[in-house]
């Protein structure tokens, strides 16, 4: 389920040598907002707008060239300690990113989620316009868009074990499957590429359950600076990887690994 | 559901009639139930607007209106109350002749615990005869307006079978028809003098036409869209009092001191003659019963008819998270906070205490209560009256620990400062007797059937015991958390506070 028909550009690649599929799931770390803005003696908040360009442009890329889920770390639980008038900026961006492009992404058949959003520094209109987009598009197929918004992987694995704890099941009945299924949104399969941008080689806290097996790709440029391109790029990377070890790791496209 | 189609031929049940009035007519055709013209109109969706001036003219009966203003819920909880008259006028026209003198017993008993003084201290009683009358006879007049300024006026003698018909509805509430005349001929002098010298511009119908469509809460299968709800009432609300007021006698209006609008006339004519174009709709679109059931159907309510709405209520869900994303921002955001688990002391006075929202809490508040309850229960005699007792007993508890002015009822301030430990012993005898009435079989358990037919809903996960039934002290205890803690979404919230 919620696995998108495979689109023209996908079997084409598929027709390529030691094929490997498009991966299913691919996950960005939208980093070099900050850095981008700096290179241009332009204040910070410059930056994160201009990363709305590349977010519209990935997200059609990914949808285009057959990815089902794709998943963006926009806000971590770390970022609140970043000074109140950028916090306040960034709120009141992603609130009107959300409204401007809610019919679009609708229209694509997009399914929008938001991990995270615990926070009561969250703007209770951005809450309501958050969930009013998930609403619109909660039936919307085509791929999945999980923006982790106030994200902390640690504190989801946390909450998952409470949340296990609570369900009384005995110690030995715990395994991987039964621990995943008490994380947020578990229909969401493993990520199999994680492309992090502006050349850190970090994870950050993202998505730690998700990405365990993950391929990750740093390309060099800056996320403002990223493009459709850029992507489609990373994409290829991640499958000549898989032609090069093909057929040995066990475990591919987010398959269950049992 | 008994099937409402005029076309269908009266089947085993139909037009058993009440003999005593049968002769009226001489022609044999039935007066309740399939194949009576009642029957052939119900689904008449200009009835809605008939119903409307029906009430309006029955407001502007000074005693009438003052039985209104007393103890209706109308203003706070339309729609429960459109879908109980509706469950009424069934029963009382439908082909069961049982059926109608249990439901005649029981409008009898509620009329008799209707009764007081008007603000100018005139007495009024809703058993008068002559009052209950005139009800009918507005009943029975907005019917025919309604065909007349629907394009279709009725033959002389379809009126009078019709008349017929609602004499017929008095004479089984057990009054006299004397209080109505004999024949259509000597009606409309009747109906004439009534509105001539009787009425009165009334509070109560300046409420209903001005106020009520205005403020018309949301319907509870709506609730989640107060925006795309108030959008709508804001075009809609004035127009439907303007159309009413178009349709009323124009000697009562100029009497009345009623305010003429240029182009309403018109406006209400082309309203009632688009409403009569539905009937060349299929048949069976259109069930004013169903539709008025449906709207009432609490969302969460595990009925089928609720889970086919679900669906449309997913796509309403949808329309309405889009036409909200894509509003232009207001330059200011406001901030709406997620309700609470627990009422405020004022939310809970104003959502379930105060029943006729008047902004005090009265006993005609809590008879709106045990006769919300009462109906719901389907009770008899003595339960009906064990039950208001129960309710009594607890209004003389909350009258003596609250009322601190002394003016014999309790403010939304007074209640508030209380911050009231609610759960007194008369309130706990309440809680019991509701579970003595709710428990048909008496067996000290109330199970799913029984649980369904209070609460329209079966139980929750966690209602039952083991044993698949709800004991007394759960239902106690779940009674006095609603009413003393203010509890949100149990399952008292679709029968007390929904609109």
């Amino acid at each position: 389920m919620g696995d998108g028909p495979a689109s023209p550009l996908a079997t084409e690649r598929t027709a390529s040598p030691h094929p490997r599929a498009v991966p299913r799931h691919v996950a960005c770390v939208m980093d070099g907002n900050g850095r981008w803005a700096a290179q241009r003696s332009l204040p910070r908040t410059a930056g994160h707008r201009a990363a709305e360009t590349t977010v519209i442009d990935v997200i059609e890329a990914a949808r285009a060239a057959g990815v089902g889920w794709l998943s963006l770390f926009a806000f971590s639980t770390e970022n609140w300690s970043r000074p109140n008038t950028e916090i306040a900026f960034l709120m009141h961006l992603v609130r009107r990113v959300v409204r401007k492009h809610a019919p679009l992404l609708h229209a694509r058949g997009i399914r929008c989620r938001f991990l995270g959003m615990t926070d009561p520094r969250i703007p209770p209109a951005l809450g309501r316009d958050i969930a009013d987009l998930m609403t619109l598009t909660e039936q919307n197929r085509r791929m999945t868009l999980t923006v982790a918004f106030d994200h902390g992987g640690r504190r989801d694995i946390v909450e998952a074990a409470r949340s296990l704890i609570r369900s009384g099941v005995p110690a030995e009945a715990v395994t991987e499957e039964s621990f995943a299924a008490h994380l947020p949104f578990p229909d969401t399969p493993e990520v199999d590429l994680v492309i992090r941008t502006s050349g850190e080689q970090r994870i950050s806290n993202f998505m730690l359950w998700q990405v365990a097996y993950a391929e990750w790709i740093f390309p060099p440029a800056l996320w403002p600076d990223f493009r459709a391109p850029d992507f489609l790029d990373c994409l290829d990377a991640y499958r000549q990887r898989e032609r090069r070890f093909g057929g040995v790791l066990p475990h591919q496209n987010g398959e269950s690994r049992s | 559901m008994t099937t409402t189609d005029s076309t269908q031929s009266p089947t085993a049940g139909a037009g058993p009639g009440d003999h005593a009035t049968k002769d009226h007519t001489g022609a044999g055709e039935p007066l309740f139930g399939p194949g009576s013209q009642f029957h052939r109109l119900f689904n008449d969706p200009r009835w809605a607007l008939a119903m409307i001036r029906a009430t309006v003219l029955e407001a502007a009966h000074p005693q009438i209106g003052a039985a209104l203003i007393e103890n209706s819920t109308f203003v706070v909880h339309p729609w429960r109350r459109l879908g109980n008259t509706f469950m009424s006028l069934r029963r009382m026209f439908g082909p069961d002749d049982q059926v109608r003198q249990r439901e005649a017993a029981r409008l009898n008993r509620m009329h008799a615990r209707l009764q007081g003084t008007d603000a100018r201290d005139r007495p009024y009683d809703a058993r008068d005869p002559g009052v209950r009358a005139w009800v009918v006879a507005t009943l029975f007049e907005s019917t025919v307006t309604m065909c007349r300024l629907g394009g279709q006026p009725l033959e002389q003698k379809t009126m009078e079978q019709l008349y017929a018909e609602f004499q017929a509805f008095l004479a089984a509430m057990g009054d006299d028809t004397g209080h109505l005349p004999p024949t259509l001929d000597e009606f409309w002098p009747y109906y004439d003098r009534v509105v001539d010298e009787e009425l009165e511009n009334t509070e109560a119908m300046r409420i209903i036409l001005y106020k009520l469509f205005d403020h018309l809460p949301a319907p509870p299968l709506l609730h989640g869209f107060p925006a795309l709800w108030a959008t709508g009432r804001t075009v809609a609300g004035p127009v439907v009092g303007a159309i009413t007021v178009a349709s009323l006698p124009e000697s009562f209006r100029r009497r009345a001191g009623l305010p003429e609008i240029a182009g309403v006339e018109t406006l209400m004519q082309g309203a009632y003659l688009v409403a009569g174009l539905a009937r060349f709709l299929p048949e069976g679109w259109l069930q004013a019963d169903k539709i008025a059931e449906t709207v009432m159907l609490s969302p969460d309510s595990d009925d089928p008819r609720a889970r086919t709405m679900a669906a449309l209520r997913e796509q309403m869900k949808r329309a309405g998270a889009l036409i909200r994303l894509i509003t232009p921002l207001p330059p200011e955001p406001e901030p709406t906070a997620a309700p609470s688990a627990q009422r405020s002391a004022e939310e809970f006075f104003a959502e379930v205490l105060d029943q006729t929202g008047d902004g005090y809490l009265d006993w005609p508040d809590l008879a709106a209560m045990a006769r919300e309850m009462a109906g719901r229960l389907d009770l008899d005699e003595p339960e009906e009256t064990r039950l208001y007792n129960a309710y009594a007993d607890w209004w003389r508890e909350l009258q003596a620990a609250l009322d601190a002015d002394g003016d014999g009822r309790v403010s939304a301030r007074e209640y508030a400062a209380a911050v009231p430990s609610l759960a007194g012993p008369a309130l706990i005898r309440v809680a019991e007797v509701l579970f003595d009435v709710t428990d048909k079989d008496g067996n000290d358990r109330i199970d799913a059937e029984e649980y369904r037919t209070l609460f329209r809903t079966g139980f929750r996960r966690d209602t039952p015991d083991a044993d698949g039934t709800y004991s007394r002290s759960a239902f106690i205890n779940d009674f006095l958390s609603f009413m003393s803690a203010r509890r949100r979404t149990t399952p008292y919230d679709p029968l007390l506070a929904d609109a």
